[in-house]
């Protein structure tokens, strides 16, 4: 069960109107290291981590993921609600445009859609904590590149308060693959898979 | 030389010891309260920190930020008496300022009226109606 807290986890006040940087940013939103992404991601796998506290932590981040979708949303629509027919040509957002005017709809910069096949629950702890340390340095390596890309300080602070984000969350995964490994024979760590052989453990 | 807990074919992330933490009004610019994590990018560098911006939603924001990455560090160190020291310090002051933002200006969660509908029977609030959407970019 999910509650809803009426405010962001970071404040977003964009005053600038912007249909191009709306479009680089949105790729956090629906692209394939962007925060929805993300969050399906970890809260997919903790149905079968072995290790409960490890289910704990990726309901968390998955949850605090949910947060970062909605802030990265915050941010296109305060980009992109005055926006005229013009700025959006002018700015090579028409295509988006015509497809969704100034809704929201998730999206990497390059236009594709949002896609499951981005990330992976592959049922094997070692296996899937191993694909959220990537996961999280991919991300990192997205906001990277939109700080070297945008001047607007209004979107420039939440892109940095979520990069750091990224590196907290990169720490708590490698802790929790430690808790799984502490749980496991370290004589041969693939001798089993922890979720599936659970006689064995 | 392989270091303990160290194995050949396998990741390893060295766990976190409890540390120096930045002050409430710096969290939200380090995005963490642990100073160790705080790894800035070069071209992030000159972003100014907003400071001295103390309106009651950004004081709730700095609190509960402190809590959420206070409990992803317990998730991991569940144990940890410094932390769990501070966990139950701040639950309780969170809890105060939600509920005295509730009574101010409006609920954040309908938990928040609890209070108000003891107080006011009448009130006819229950979450919804009053306050600006999150995403509209207004704090009170």
């Amino acid at each position: 069960m999910w509650i809803y807290e009426k405010r962001l986890q970071y404040p977003v006040k964009i005053t600038k109107t912007c249909p191009k940087t709306a479009q680089l940013i949105i790729s956090q939103y629906g692209g394939p290291d962007g925060e929805l992404s993300a969050s399906m991601r970890y809260l997919a796998q903790r149905y079968t981590m072995p290790v409960k506290s490890v289910g704990g932590l990726l309901t968390d981040i998955g949850t605090e993921e949910l947060a970062h979708m909605e802030i990265i949303c915050a941010m296109v629509n305060q980009l992109t609600k005055d926006l005229t027919v013009e700025e959006a040509k002018a700015a090579g957002f028409d295509a988006y445009y015509i497809d969704h005017t100034a809704g929201l709809w998730p999206q990497a910069a390059s236009a594709l859609p949002f896609s499951a096949v981005e990330f992976q629950s592959k049922g094997d702890a070692i296996t899937d904590l191993t694909e959220d340390l990537a996961a999280e340095q991919k991300a990192r390596t997205v906001y990277d590149n939109l700080l070297r890309m945008i001047t607007d300080p209004e979107v420039r602070e939440p892109l940095k308060f979520l990069r750091a984000r990224e590196i907290v969350h990169f720490q708590r995964f490698g802790e929790a693959l430690e808790q799984t490994k502490e749980k496991m024979d370290a004589k041969n760590y693939y001798y089993i898979n922890p979720e599936f052989d659970k006689k064995t453990v | 030389m392989i270091a303990d807990k160290e194995h050949l074919a396998m990741a390893s992330v060295p766990v976190q010891t409890w540390g120096a933490l930045y002050d409430k009004d710096e969290v939200l610019a380090a995005g963490t309260i642990f100073k160790e994590l705080d790894m800035p990018f070069f071209a992030a560098d000159h972003i100014p920190a907003k400071k001295g911006i103390t309106d009651p939603l950004t004081e709730i924001q700095k609190i509960s930020f402190i809590l959420d990455d206070l409990r992803l560090y317990l998730d991991t160190h569940p144990d940890d008496p410094d932390a769990l020291t501070l966990l139950k310090r701040l639950v309780k002051e969170r809890k105060g300022l939600t509920v005295d933002f509730a009574k101010e200006h409006y609920p954040l969660t309908p938990d928040c009226m609890a209070d108000i509908f003891e107080e006011k029977p009448d009130e006819m609030c229950f979450c919804w109606q009053e306050g600006p959407a999150p995403w509209e970019g207004g704090n009170v």
